[in-house]
């Protein structure tokens, strides 16, 4: 029976695609714990760099910076767009494309910066103006990825020709859920929190409050840009992770029914021969 | 007074201690308990830990240093024990820094070589705390 030999190729076959997803998913899981890792440990920085800002310039209430005032309305924004290089990530690529298409109907009038083959194309798509475009990578990104980002962002920001500067990445929630978001990155608004407000906020400041801001400043943009690349490599493994281990286990579903049916066929076969020839015993005794 | 020495990579010190020695723009201040609030722009250099009964060495790369309520806390680009220092990769970065220094590209961009130039002052730092703590290693 060819029917047979068919059910057998579909099960390896089956068995073929359950292997690499298998090992994508594990690929992924390896990644994802190292970059969670380095996640983490960057947030405490981050956090406590914010913290310090935040009371500087609540104590600095004359302080001028351009990166904290809108310079000119001319109603353009730059947009930062941060997405996987390589697809097989479980719908966090389409999430991403459909709030991309959400925003530039909100925004219109926007440049775009793309991180990522997988975005690349679609806002070429929609014909929009896309000043630079950078591969985003399969490895943990580095610091140094921030760099070119940044001077076409001070290009552009502090030049005048964009009043504002957003990012379009994936949020990490856990491993299971991710949700693609546009955060502000320019200009910084500084919260005002209650309670902060309360403390007892009399700081010393060497050498002086502005060249602390200054360089304060510098650094916040750099960690947060950084800390979104971070975020969103975490998201895409973790999407993938997920995504490759659905894929593996319905290629086992796939086998084991496939298996199941090669084995009634193969006995409905056996079960067939052997009424033959009981047959054709039963025929050569009568006679 | 409690110490803690955050960069991004990792929390590198968080400890009682009782005096702190940091480079600062305009040279070392000395930080005990009790200090008044304070914030302050750190530099590159030797940032000198005491505590109770030991002395801690730290490289450092820039950073700032806040004192709150008696508790202080350095957020630093880079820092390292002077004793964790790996003196060859220290070594090899001087060199891989000065090579790209010396052979520069013409579309060498300014941030670049101001990076390039971060790197060599920083692999210099540490051979040089990393010297001088090995030479005040009691034998």
């Amino acid at each position: 029976m060819a029917n047979i030999l068919a059910l057998k190729r579909r099960i390896q076959a089956a068995r073929n695609v359950s292997k690499t997803t298998k090992a994508m998913q594990m690929i992924a899981a390896s990644k994802l714990k190292r970059a969670q890792d380095q996640a983490a440990s960057g947030k405490p920085y981050v956090e406590k760099i914010s913290k310090i800002m935040n009371n500087l310039l609540l104590s600095e209430k004359k302080y001028k910076n351009p990166y904290f005032s809108i310079q000119n309305n001319i109603g353009k924004t730059l947009v930062i767009v941060l997405s996987p290089d390589k697809g097989l990530c479980g719908s966090l690529v389409t999430n991403l494309i459909r709030e991309f298409i959400n925003f530039q109907e909100q925004t219109p009038d926007s440049t775009y910066i793309v991180m990522g083959k997988k975005l690349e194309g679609q806002i070429t798509h929609f014909s929009k103006e896309i000043l630079a475009s950078f591969p985003f990578g399969t490895t943990i990104p580095s610091f140094n990825a921030v760099y070119p980002l940044l001077r076409l962002i001070n290009e552009y920001y502090l030049g005048g020709k964009v009043d504002s500067v957003k990012i379009i990445s994936m949020e990490f929630i856990n491993i299971f859920t991710q949700k693609p978001k546009v955060f502000d990155l320019l200009p910084i608004i500084p919260e005002i929190n209650e309670n902060d407000e309360k403390e007892d906020n009399f700081y010393l400041y060497e050498p002086n409050k502005k060249i602390l801001l200054d360089s304060l400043i510098e650094h916040y943009i750099e960690m947060t840009i950084y800390q979104r690349l971070l975020e969103s490599f975490v998201s895409e493994q973790a999407s993938r992770m997920m995504s490759m281990q659905n894929a593996t286990d319905s290629a086992r579903d796939i086998i084991d029914s496939l298996q199941l049916e090669y084995n009634k066929t193969r006995q409905a076969k056996i079960t067939g021969e052997i009424l033959d020839i009981t047959g054709g015993q039963s025929v050569l005794e009568n006679e | 007074m409690h110490l803690q020495i955050i960069t991004p990579e990792k929390t590198v010190f968080n400890e009682e201690i009782i005096e702190i020695l940091a480079p600062t723009d305009k040279g070392q201040i000395g930080i005990l308990p009790h200090h008044i609030n304070l914030i302050s722009k750190l530099t590159h250099g030797e940032l000198i830990i005491k505590s109770k009964n030991k002395e801690y060495v730290i490289a450092l790369a820039g950073g700032f240093l806040e004192i709150k309520k008696g508790e202080a806390t350095i957020i630093a680009d880079y820092a390292e024990h002077a004793d964790q220092i790996d003196i060859e990769r220290a070594k090899e970065a001087q060199i891989r820094a000065e090579n790209l220094l010396k052979n520069k590209d013409l579309d060498m961009t300014n941030e670049e070589q101001i990076r390039i130039e971060a790197e060599l002052r920083k692999s210099l730092l540490q051979q040089h705390i990393a010297q001088t703590k090995r030479r005040q290693r009691p034998h």
